[in-house]
């Protein structure tokens, strides 16, 4: 039994179940008796549907059902929704949200889009009976790029959505910009692509669901990290009462936003268990997963930066083409503009700061939030027109950056964007990331690199982040009468470790042992709310909620001390794990109290067994803003475009640190995935078929241990955000933003000599070849 | 994956008659190549015939000069035998950077050549050190084993019994690495053995050869310098995802450089 308090590195619980292999994913899930759902899939990116004949794959030993896109239409069932927070374009017109059905009747948008759904007695027959399914398709003409899908005479995907444009806005001081860049001695100007990317979470997504008859309801365990938002959802598709859905996630394994959005599969799965009478279990394989699951990023931009010729910085605009995909995912609109927007211009100073962009359909798998959804965008612009500023003005990139960092005496402000910046200090955070980099011995470095034939270079990115996520979240606190205490949670972690640090906020408060705790998270029965995982949530919204929650169960017991006191309650304190009574020899620890609330006899008499089980709903007002500084090494071997990254620093303000290990965690796993983006993935759609090319892991290159840095981190924690009591500010999404901008310019550093300035991302052995090549 | 029936023989001989009396029979070495394309539905085998219970199949021996090495020995059993890291350490080398342990531990150099992947790592060692093929039926020269695209000489059933690489006085391998799938983008093998210079190319076309002017300049004198400027034609090199022919081609004239060079020490 041990204590615990916060900022301790307790080790994190849940992983003796997953290292043994006793973790509950989604295919360990078992209810008896249950059938298998696969899924038949478009093979086109583009076409129209003539009809279904499904005679032969019904007629297949063991098929119960084949459930068509014309079986759906006939249900006359709702769309999947989409609730965009940037709702109207630029001149007052609401977006453009095309009607998305969860089977498709009439036509199909893109490969791997559900058409129609087999259920069978096993995967075996299923898979069988999914290629006798016989769907009459006339193939159209499809466009899969973004730019070329909103130029004059693209194919059209939506009939009643002209020229596939979704939404056109705008944010920012437009016209302070243009004269920023008016009075500037020179216009810095940068054309880049944010490559398309998708989270590949080790787990494939899937759900098992049954329905009971009695009672009219519907029990569903899915592989989602959004189990409340998603059950609302589903209920509305179906035009049934969310209340007849219990919607529990088992262990998820990773999400990254892919499994943030409600997908068709679960909402046929439901449809499917009430129409065979018996459970049915869908899971995705692998190739589904890359086809079916939303994609990310996708942005092709212009950065133009308006600076003087001493290095003061002036203005930025940006103007960006984003990607919606076939239709618009869970918050459709919104990466591409609101969340790639706030935090444009990073953690500098500019007199003003514009930003534009339209994002439209292409025939591809819908694009929704991944791991920052926009902030790593916007990070990446800011990056690489600074250190092109740098070059252009023949300055270093460290001493430019310095200059225009804004001054700890500057906050709290808020940016042309709208963003409240409340605390840090990016000044101590930029020095605190140099001083571990050892730039003493920088040249010893780059001269080793120099005589093996490579080249070496640094680079160091500061950033500028902010939290985002449904902005309530709900905790409910119970004692057992075995001595267990309950923590029940409606934050979600996918493997981030909540299982651990919930509880040690808990344990931390009351001062209970943490091996008492039993925690619950993703459970529609045991919370009334939740926010899942999603915009770096969880620590920001799941720890105030549970810290709130174990403050109200402190206040509750303060009755219980003061009948054990025979005092009033207002003589009660609570100190350090016990209640006392100051002026007195009288005390009463947590584990008494909680005792005492159990047992009739030592209550008072207004109290009864179980007072002191608490919820509570924690709401967050502002964002949190967490920035930091990232730096990168990398050493380049010219002659093939190999790239390894031998060195890499963060310091992070995440506000307060429950769990050091934890928040290490997130960034270590944070940088992997923007190493990946930066480095090695890119999800290629063919331009003439529409089909994914990148449709396997031997064709979408993750990153491998192999590929890390040796990483040191550290965190700046003199600045908790005071705008939630924990003062934690999100930490998920953090690396990814830092990582992609140092590794791209470390890189470019490194290949200065040969006079490349630009490489697209992802910087693949080939690319770099072929810019030193060209150069 | 379809249904199909699955046979452990305990020998050679079982394993032939279980070949030649099924439908369409298949031999199943590590799994690493065929349980994937059974479970993506690519292949319909009627019988898959495990090799996995033939002892006489596994195993490493040397002896006058010659490497032998059974075909159901895995890539983990070649990179780390202390015979193949005395004798041919470029070939255990090569074992030691196919795929991850998994699949070291796992995948067979008979499955490797018999699938005859143009990416795969071994059909460069057996190249490009002049090996020999042992079959149930006859020898095959590593000239005439490795025909075109996952094309091999071997017959319908025949089975491939064990390798024998002659041990050369200098050898080694370089590869580069597909970044997503970490097959070989590029791999040259170099061996040098008295006059006698061999360089087998892999990855780059549609299946593993020899750089036969390479092999001429590197014969006068086993230096990287003497084939600078000598490169291979990329007319026809693969062309895809990860690489152009035109990135092939140069990476084919580097890797044999640094091949050369490590060959060297
Ligand atoms: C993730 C992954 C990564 C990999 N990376 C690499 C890599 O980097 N480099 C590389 O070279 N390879 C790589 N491989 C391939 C692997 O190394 C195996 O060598 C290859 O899959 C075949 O060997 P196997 O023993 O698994 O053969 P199997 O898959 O069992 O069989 C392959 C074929 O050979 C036939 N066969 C097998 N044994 C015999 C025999 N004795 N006689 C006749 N026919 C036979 C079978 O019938 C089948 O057609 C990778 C594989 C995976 C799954």
């Amino acid at each position: 039994m041990s204590k615990v308090k916060i900022r301790d590195s307790v080790r994190r619980i849940e992983d003796l179940r997953f290292l043994t292999g006793t973790g509950n994913y989604i295919d360990d899930v078992v209810i008896g008796g249950e059938v298998v759902g696969v899924v038949v899939r478009s093979p086109y990116a583009h076409a129209k549907i003539n009809g279904f004949d499904a005679t032969d794959a019904e007629a297949l030993d063991g098929v119960l059902a084949v459930i068509t896109g014309a079986e759906w239409a006939a249900q006359n069932f709702g769309p999947i929704p989409t609730n965009s927070a940037v709702k109207e374009n630029r001149d007052g017109t609401p977006i453009s949200v095309p009607d998305r059905p969860c089977l498709a009747s009439e036509r199909v948008r893109y490969v791997g889009e559900a058409v129609a759904f087999v259920v069978a007695e096993t995967l075996a027959i299923a898979r069988q009976a999914v290629e006798l399914v016989d769907v009459d398709y006339d193939p159209l003409p499809a466009v899969t790029h973004p730019v070329k899908a909103l130029e004059p005479g693209a194919p059209q995907l939506h009939d009643a959505i002209e020229g596939n444009l979704c939404v056109d806005w705008e944010l920012g001081d437009k016209d302070g910009t243009e004269k920023a860049f008016a009075a500037a001695d020179r216009i810095i100007t940068l054309e880049l692509h944010n490559n398309r990317v998708t989270g590949a979470p080790i787990e494939p997504r899937g759900a098992v669901a049954y329905y009971d008859d009695a009672s009219g309801t519907y029990t569903i365990y899915q592989s989602s990290q959004n189990i409340h938002a998603n059950r609302n959802q589903m209920a509305t598709i179906l035009g049934i009462d969310k209340d007849n859905i219990h919607h529990v996630a088992p262990d998820v394994g990773g999400g990254f936003g892919a499994k943030n959005s409600v997908y068709p599969e679960p909402v046929i799965t439901l449809y499917a268990t009430k129409k065979v009478g018996r459970p049915v279990k869908w899971v995705n394989d692998r190739a589904e997963s890359f086809l079916s699951d939303t994609h990310g990023r996708s942005q092709y931009s212009t950065v133009e930066m308006a600076v003087m010729n001493d290095g003061t910085f002036k203005g930025l605009r940006t103007t960006t083409i984003g990607e919606m995909g076939a239709y618009c995912g869970t918050v459709g609109a919104f990466t591409p503009t609101g969340g790639s927007a706030r935090t444009q211009g990073g953690p500098y100073a500019f007199e003003a700061m514009y930003y534009s962009a339209k994002a439209g359909f292409t025939n591809t798998a819908p694009l929704d939030p991944y791991r920052g959804a926009g902030r790593p965008e916007g990070s990446f612009q800011i990056e690489r027109i600074v250190e092109l500023a740098a070059r252009e003005l023949d300055m270093d990139p460290v001493e430019l950056r310095r200059k225009n960092l804004i001054p700890k005496d500057a906050l709290p402000l808020v940016t042309s964007m709208g963003l409240d910046v409340d605390c840090g200090d990016f000044p101590t955070v930029f020095e605190k990331t140099l001083a571990m980099t050892d730039r003493a011995g920088y040249e010893a470095r780059a001269a080793a690199s120099q005589a093996q034939g490579k080249c070496r270079g640094f680079a160091i990115a500061p950033y500028l982040e902010c939290t985002g996520g449904m902005p309530k979240e709900h905790a409910v606190i119970s004692f057992d009468d075995d001595g267990s205490v309950s923590l029940a949670i409606g934050s979600h972690s996918t493997g981030m470790g909540h299982e651990t640090s919930l509880p040690q906020i808990l344990a931390a408060q009351l001062g209970i042992d943490i091996e008492r705790i039993k925690f619950t998270q993703a459970d529609t029965d045991a919370t009334p709310l939740g926010g899942g995982h999603g915009g770096s949530r969880g620590m920001e919204m799941g720890g105030n909620a549970v810290l709130q929650t174990a403050g109200e169960v402190i206040e509750k017991g303060k009755a219980i001390a003061a009948h054990h006191f025979e005092c009033s309650v207002d003589d009660v304190e609570f100190d350090d794990g016990a209640y006392i009574q100051p002026g007195s020899n009288n005390t009463m620890t947590m584990d008494n109290a909680i005792n005492a609330a159990q047992d009739h006899s030592t209550l008072p008499d207004d109290l009864a067994p179980g007072c002191l089980d608490t919820g509570s709903t924690f709401e967050r007002g502002i964002i949190s803003i967490p920035n930091g500084c990232h730096a990168a090494e990398a050493e380049v071997d010219p002659e093939t475009g190999a790239v390894q990254i031998t060195g890499f620093w963060v310091v992070d303000d995440f506000g307060t640190i429950v769990n050091p290990m934890l928040a290490d965690g997130q960034v270590m796993g944070g940088i992997g995935q923007g190493l990946g983006q930066a480095l090695l993935e890119q999800a290629i759609y063919d331009e003439e078929s529409g089909q994914l090319v990148t449709g396997s892991l031997i064709d979408y290159a993750l990153p491998r241990a192999e590929d890390m840095p040796p990483m040191r981190l550290d965190y700046y924690e003199d600045s908790p955000t005071k705008k939630t009591p924990l003062g934690a500010k999100g930490a998920g999404e953090a690396g990814c933003c830092g990582a992609p901008p140092a590794i791209v310019n470390a890189v470019l550093d490194a290949l200065k000599g040969h006079g490349v300035t630009h490489i697209e991302m992802p910087l693949t052995p080939e690319m770099v070849w072929q810019a030193v090549r060209d150069a | 994956m379809y249904e199909f029936n699955f046979q452990r023989p305990a020998n050679s001989d079982a394993a032939i008659d279980a070949q030649a009396n099924a439908e369409d029979g298949q031999y199943m070495a590590g799994g690493q190549t065929i349980i994937p394309v059974l479970k993506q539905r690519l292949a319909m085998p009627s019988d898959v015939i495990d090799l996995g219970a033939i002892e006489d199949l596994s195993g490493i021996t040397i002896a006058d000069g010659t490497v032998t090495i059974g075909a159901m020995t895995t890539h983990t059993d070649v990179a780390t035998s202390g015979d193949v890291l005395g004798a041919i350490p470029a070939l255990a080398d090569l074992a030691s950077m196919i795929g991850d342990p998994h699949v070291r531990n796992r995948g067979t150099i008979g499955g490797s050549i018999a699938n005859n992947d143009p990416a795969a790592d071994y059909p460069a060692a057996v190249l490009g050190l002049g090996a020999t093929v042992h079959t149930n039926q006859r020898t095959i020269i590593a000239d005439e084993f490795f025909t075109d695209l996952f094309e091999t000489a071997l017959d319908e059933g025949e089975l491939i019994t064990n390798v024998a690489f002659p041990v050369p006085d200098q050898a080694a391998y370089m590869k580069f690495p597909n970044p997503a799938s970490r097959y070989a983008i590029a791999g040259v093998f170099v061996s040098r053995t008295g006059a006698d210079v061999r360089v087998a190319v892999t990855g780059a076309a549609t299946c593993v050869f020899r750089a036969a002017e390479m092999e001429r300049a590197l014969a006068g004198n086993f230096n990287p310098d003497a084939i600078e400027g000598i490169g291979v034609d990329g007319t026809d090199f693969n062309n895809d995802l990860h690489a152009s022919a035109e990135y092939r081609t140069h990476l084919v004239s580097v890797m044999a450089k640094r091949a050369v060079a490590k060959a060297l020490g």
